[in-house]
């Protein structure tokens, strides 16, 4: 029992040496996929500007906050949108089928219809 | 009546259950990704930071594969089995293969027959990116050479630059490769070059590397170069290291305790 409890002790401590060598967070926040980041009408016309957007100062300049017009602050991620939007698996196929277009996020990332 | 009754409250739970369970199939959300809020709040300052890994293969043990394995399952790399095919981020090679330029002769055999750990050095000078037409690989801000996949037109002008070997073409379907797929990141694609990214969607979150975090000897050291105070720092004062290929002077990020 003390053997399991002082290598549960030790893990731990490990685990938090090792957190603590690279750069702590600089700014924290809640993580918000509550809300969409724009109006249904906005987003249908420019959700590929806005990724596309997202992908360069992210990736590119390692600006990763996009602050909203409200405030808040929100992860540029292709994730932020899916934590919402993959509860519908068609959710991106319905339109893109209906105007045929064919986008290649999916031959990367995971869509909503292959979540696991 | 109250016979029908009860067998209708039978079939409605039943029901209710079915439902209650599809539902959960249907809402993935949580399996998903996860998203993090970003370690930096605003564009960070170039240069401020330059990530860098010592490797102490005193400690690195023959036929463990864990940072190889865990660097692999976290990125979705491909395995096909065969030389021609393969993909790899991490690797283990020997003395010979690591260090094929290291002029000190007579070398002694207990070190020229340990296994060494290669991954990409994510060099100050890199030559990957200069040979970039798309810009699709380029040096970052902290330091680490990444990649845009969504840029890579899969040319392997940056293969033929890099004078380590650490890209990958995917000349398949790199899906078709994966036993075991990890949802936090997403694969690539055929027809692009991969290669480690030093695990930046991690350091996002404050973490490790992969392959640090899981080297049961902890013979990985992971850090800012720029920092005079970080260990890894300390232990590149404190001990004689080596660096591969540095007469190219492409002046890598990893270095070898030997």
């Amino acid at each position: 029992m003390l053997i399991v409890v002082l290598a549960g002790v030790y893990a731990f401590r490990h685990q938090e040496s090792q957190a603590e060598k690279v750069a702590a967070p600089a700014a924290a926040a809640a993580v918000d996929s509550s809300a969409c980041i724009g109006s249904k009408e906005y987003m249908r016309a420019n959700h590929m500007r806005v990724l596309a957007e997202w992908r360069h100062s992210s990736v590119r300049e390692g600006n990763r906050v996009w602050v909203a017009p409200d405030g808040r602050k929100i992860d540029k991620s292709l994730n932020t949108c899916l934590n919402c939007h993959s509860s519908n698996r068609m959710f991106c196929f319905n339109c893109h089928m209906y105007a045929n277009v064919k986008p290649n996020c999916w031959n990367c990332h995971i869509s909503p219809m292959e979540a696991p | 009546m109250n016979e029908d009754r009860r067998s209708f409250i039978k079939k409605a739970g039943i029901g209710i259950l079915a439902g209650i369970g599809s539902a959960a199939g249907l809402f993935p959300a949580l399996s998903l990704e996860k998203t993090v809020f970003p370690a930096w709040d605003e564009k960070p300052e170039p240069g401020k930071h330059r990530w860098g890994m010592l490797i102490d293969t005193r400690k690195c043990s023959g036929n463990c594969k864990e940072c190889v394995a865990a660097c692999h399952f976290t990125h979705n790399v491909p395995d096909f089995g065969n030389r021609k095919d393969e993909v790899k981020w991490i690797w283990k090679s020997s003395y010979e293969n690591v260090f094929p330029t290291a002029s000190r002769q007579f070398q002694s055999s207990e070190v020229t027959e340990r296994p060494y750990v290669a991954l990409c050095n994510h060099c100050a000078e890199p030559p990957c990116t200069k040979a970039c037409p798309t810009e699709a690989t380029f040096r970052r801000w902290d330091g680490i050479v990444s990649m845009d996949y969504h840029r890579c037109i899969g040319c392997r002008f940056c293969m033929a630059a890099c004078p380590y070997g650490s890209r990958s073409f995917n000349w398949r379907d790199p899906r078709e490769g994966i036993k075991l797929a990890s949802t936090e990141y997403p694969t690539r694609m055929q027809g692009v070059v991969e290669k480690c990214n030093f695990c930046s969607e991690r350091l996002v979150k404050g973490l490790d590397p992969a392959c640090v975090e899981a080297c049961p000897e902890q013979a990985l050291v992971f850090g800012d170069l720029n920092d005079p105070a970080s260990e890894i720092r300390k232990l590149l004062e404190s001990s004689e290291t080596m660096q591969r290929k540095p007469e190219l002077g492409t002046k890598p990020s990893v270095f070898y305790i030997i």
